[in-house]
């Protein structure tokens, strides 16, 4: 490429990155910003940043427990969701058995199943067993999409375990299970890792089936946003110190699983 | 030692059922079970808002009514289709653009990706916020420069007018998603051999012709299925839109999702709001089995 060339791609790159990330840099300016600036006619990009809003949304509006509800959702979620899944990629992975495609594709449907539509008699059937407004609900809606997600995601990378290892850990005595915990988990361990993450961003960012099943005291961080925004004056200084909290440890994260990314969303179907 | 070694040969036969059981159990009771419930519910005239309506069988009405009497949910299907449509085409070229432009940038490829992830990591709702803020009628960042750019008057507010929110709307979610399918993309290009496009070139083909002849039909599996799973996940589009518009105003940007939120969780009226459910449900289940053809057929028919 000639040099004009490597100039203008360049600029184009800036200006596409000027687009990504300037409303999130927005945002965060929005919540350090006092109450006059935030609503001021013409934008205001210097300012005297002050930080009132978030001990006064976190502390005194009690947004803090929801933080809490997140973190146990989206923990729990994570580490239920691989103790089911893993070993059952395991199994898609090296065992053969009729059916198993289809059982595959049984998976699949279940990562894919619009919330909408499985929230409306999940939201009736858990007020029949009296589990509506618990966290334990969206803990169970949520470990739906993420124990396929691990299923799909695991087999891919238990697949890439060549099978010579399975036969050396057999010829050292080892039994399938022995084998399953001692062998092949460590091996895989970094997929393990960026699963669990996955698995942990999609539960945390999660909000449709959060939104229908819980009310009042198991509200997370994402169903509790949107309360902040009233037709009468939103206080979006606070709006924005919220918004912010709930993605600072995402964008964390994605910087751990860049790697794994492609992977993860396109259920292995394309390895990045 | 030897009852040992019997006992050890027993459970590695039992490995492969017991790994399994769990979470095929777990699928079955929380999926398959709210499937067949609403299936049911689908049936019947229950509603939590009307009087009398305790869940009494009713046959095909309310399917009859969905497909004869309901212009709206109809609408909200046209609404949909559009949505998924303009989304999908535009993150598309602007994916492949994008892409391209990020294969041939080899020095700052890793940390531009990086920072482009931002915007389809973050929670939807936060998206949603974020966009409702700056197109915000009054003060709104984006609102003004657009006024003072001569590009949008001052009486209109982009969220807030019938004929432009629902293309607003779906630049939020070309903003969010266009770097999902760069991300894929470029993925795909990087694995792509090297040799075939050296050849082509010594052989003086122009970067268009390498472009049509080469690049897209090498790529064509991975572009099915970039466009199969924005596909699905633009039809059950539901966070972003529902904090922008929450539908409206009217039903500009009521998208089915949202629409069957209203019949239930507003109007209450679950049998019908199931039978709804039930719609959506079945598309992402067609388009579903496409993707895993589709996956099938990138692997050349072999292991998925």
């Amino acid at each position: 490429m000639t040099r004009a060339w490597r100039m203008a791609a360049l600029a184009a790159l800036i200006v596409v990155l000027v687009i990504a990330l300037t409303p999130y840099v927005w945002l965060f300016m929005t919540s350090i910003k006092s109450r006059l600036d935030a609503l001021a006619d013409t934008p205001v990009w210097l300012f005297t940043p002050t930080f009132e809003h978030y001990p006064k949304v976190f502390l005194d509006k009690g947004y803090l427990p929801m933080v809490f509800n997140s973190l146990v959702v989206a923990g729990t979620v994570t580490v239920l969701s691989l103790a089911v899944g893993v070993p059952g990629a395991y199994v898609f992975a090296r065992h053969r058995f009729p059916g198993k495609e289809d059982l595959f594709f049984f998976f699949l449907t279940t990562r894919m199943a619009p919330p909408i539509s499985v929230v409306v008699p999940m939201f009736l059937l858990f007020s029949y067993v009296g589990l509506v407004d618990t966290r334990t609900s969206v803990i169970l809606a949520h470990s739906t999409f993420n124990l396929s997600l691990v299923v799909w995601m695991m087999r891919g990378f238990f697949e890439d375990i060549p099978r010579e290892i399975d036969e050396a850990a057999q010829m050292d005595g080892h039994t399938k299970a022995g084998m399953f915990f001692r062998v092949l988990l460590p091996i895989a361990a970094p997929g393990i890792a960026a699963t669990a993450v996955l698995c942990f961003i999609l539960s945390w960012n999660e909000f449709l089936y959060a939104l229908i099943l819980v009310a009042f005291e198991s509200r997370t961080l994402t169903v509790g946003i949107p309360g902040l925004v009233t037709p009468h004056g939103t206080l979006w200084g606070q709006v924005a110190a919220v918004a912010i909290v709930a993605t600072l440890p995402i964008i964390v994260f994605t910087f751990l699983v860049q790697k794994h990314l492609v992977r993860g969303l396109t259920f292995g179907a394309v390895k990045g | 030692m030897s009852v040992r070694k019997r006992v050890d040969r027993l459970l590695d036969k039992g490995v492969g059922p017991l790994f399994l059981a769990p979470s095929v159990l777990l699928l079955v009771v929380l999926l398959l079970g709210p499937f067949i419930y609403m299936v049911v519910l689908s049936f019947t005239d229950l509603s939590y808002a009307l009087p009398g309506r305790d869940g009494n069988f009713l046959g095909f009405d309310n399917y009859r009514r969905l497909m004869r009497d309901d212009p709206v949910f109809w609408e909200s299907f046209r609404t949909t289709l559009t949505f998924v449509f303009g989304v999908v085409s535009t993150e598309f070229v602007l994916g492949f653009a994008l892409a391209s432009l990020l294969f041939h940038q080899i020095q700052r490829r890793r940390f531009v990706l990086t920072l482009l992830l931002i915007p389809m990591m973050l929670a939807p709702v936060t998206v949603g916020l974020m966009w409702k803020l700056m197109l915000q009628g009054e003060f709104g960042m984006l609102t003004h420069y657009l006024r003072a750019a001569g590009l949008l008057d001052p009486q209109t507010a982009l969220l807030g007018d019938h004929r432009l929110v629902l293309w607003i709307v779906m630049l939020v979610d070309v903003w969010e998603w266009t770097p999902f399918v760069t991300l894929v993309i470029l993925a795909g290009l990087l694995s792509l051999p090297r040799e075939p496009f050296e050849a082509a070139i010594m052989d003086g083909a122009r970067p268009w012709q390498v472009f049509r002849d080469m690049t897209v039909p090498l790529l064509r599996p991975i572009l099915a299925l970039v466009a199969l799973l924005r596909g699905i996940d633009a039809f059950k589009e539901f966070d972003k839109v529902f904090i922008l518009t929450g539908g409206g105003p009217g039903n500009a940007t009521e998208l089915l999702s949202i629409y069957t939120w209203r019949i239930n969780f507003r109007n209450w009226d679950l049998g019908y709001g199931a039978t709804s459910a039930f719609m959506v449900y079945l598309v992402v289940l067609i388009l579903c089995a496409v993707f895993y053809k589709a996956i099938y057929w990138r692997a050349g028919g072999g292991q998925g």
